[in-house]
């Protein structure tokens, strides 16, 4: 029975995170990496100001963490193609230059902060590898242009 | 006489391999390991764990782009990437099963109404999802997902209606671990 409120409050709140700040960013990518960033990587719980002055730090967050698992699945089921764009657009979306994101996320494996806490250890293996390939194929493109 | 005899110490080595497998997998186990599942049925949704990830790791799409778009050596790295990801997908697949299985037996053991006939299909079903899940294993590690896909799309074509076959039975013998089958037994994530 306590589960039914915070529901009711947690559609408002992912309607509010999707339409006031996730759609202004230029794609799903980014969409990944600015939602893993609010994390806590202590506690596993998301912050954001405006969310939590309109609902509760309770709703932010959860409405935040589904936010990040659904964009995060579709990462996961995108084809490689698809990815290999998103990829791109992301990168260029920095304001570095595309050959050192590309050289510092092969070299750190910095995109498995992006995983969400509670994935599934194979989804985040499949998911790792993706990115792993689309990386390659990336730096082979932008290699073959110079 | 003596040109079988190579044929038939080869048969009785498949069967004592056979034997082994489902002693290992059914008897030989701890109750611990057998009671992990229903520990882990209470977890929450995963990401991840809704959809067929067998089905991602085994589709063409992303081959077909890698072998016209990349060059060999990223089609190679793509090879290994996904028969990792393939046998860690068998693997996955045929514990959780076992797990199952497991359970199943233990609460058997503790019935006093056990239906021999029943028991012995089921375990028969599951000697034969075994057999079939180590060949895969075996295709897989030998040849990769991209070479074995027909043959591992067929397999699995066929043991899902095996495993209607296999549910008809666990739900008959054993309701309470036919549920555990139907949910998913363990939700494994990537912080544990």
């Amino acid at each position: 029975m306590s589960y039914a409120p915070r529901n009711i409050d947690l559609e408002p709140a992912i309607a509010d995170l999707r339409n006031r700040t996730l759609s202004r960013l230029p794609c799903a990518f980014s969409r990944l990496v600015y939602l893993a960033s609010s994390r806590d990587l202590s506690t596993g719980r998301y912050s954001h100001d405006g969310l939590a002055f309109h609902f509760s730090e309770n709703v932010a967050s959860k409405a935040m963490a589904a936010c990040h698992t659904e964009i995060f699945d579709w990462l996961l089921f995108c084809s490689l193609e698809e990815l290999v764009v998103e990829l791109r657009k992301y990168i260029s979306s920095t304001e570095v230059r595309p050959g050192d994101v590309l050289r510092s996320w092969k070299h750190l494996g910095s995109y498995r902060v992006t995983i969400p806490s509670e994935c599934d250890k194979l989804a985040a293996e499949i998911f790792t590898s993706n990115v792993k390939i689309a990386l390659e194929i990336l730096q082979t493109r932008q290699e073959s242009a110079l | 006489m003596s040109q079988w005899l190579p044929y038939l110490f080869l048969g009785l080595l498949l069967l004592a391999v056979l034997a082994w497998w489902v002693w290992d997998a059914i008897v030989h186990r701890s109750t611990a390991e057998v009671l992990t599942p229903r520990q882990n049925r209470l977890s929450a949704r995963t990401v991840g764990s809704q959809r067929d990830l067998g089905e991602r790791i085994f589709g063409t799409q992303d081959w077909d782009f890698v072998l016209h778009e990349a060059p060999s050596e990223i089609q190679r790295m793509f090879q290994r990437e996904r028969t990792v990801l393939a046998l860690a997908w068998l693997r996955r697949t045929r514990i959780r099963t076992s797990k199952v299985m497991r359970s199943h037996v233990v609460a058997a053991r503790q019935s006093e109404d056990v239906q021999i006939v029943m028991e012995i299909k089921l375990a028969l079903s599951y000697l034969l999802f075994l057999i079939l899940c180590k060949s895969l294993i075996g295709w897989v590690w030998l040849c990769g997902p991209i070479r074995t896909r027909k043959i591992v799309r067929r397999t699995l074509q066929w043991l899902a209606s095996q495993r209607a076959a296999f549910d008809r039975l666990m739900a008959a013998v054993d309701p309470a671990n036919h549920k555990a089958l139907e949910t998913g037994c363990d939700q494994e994530t990537a912080q544990s």
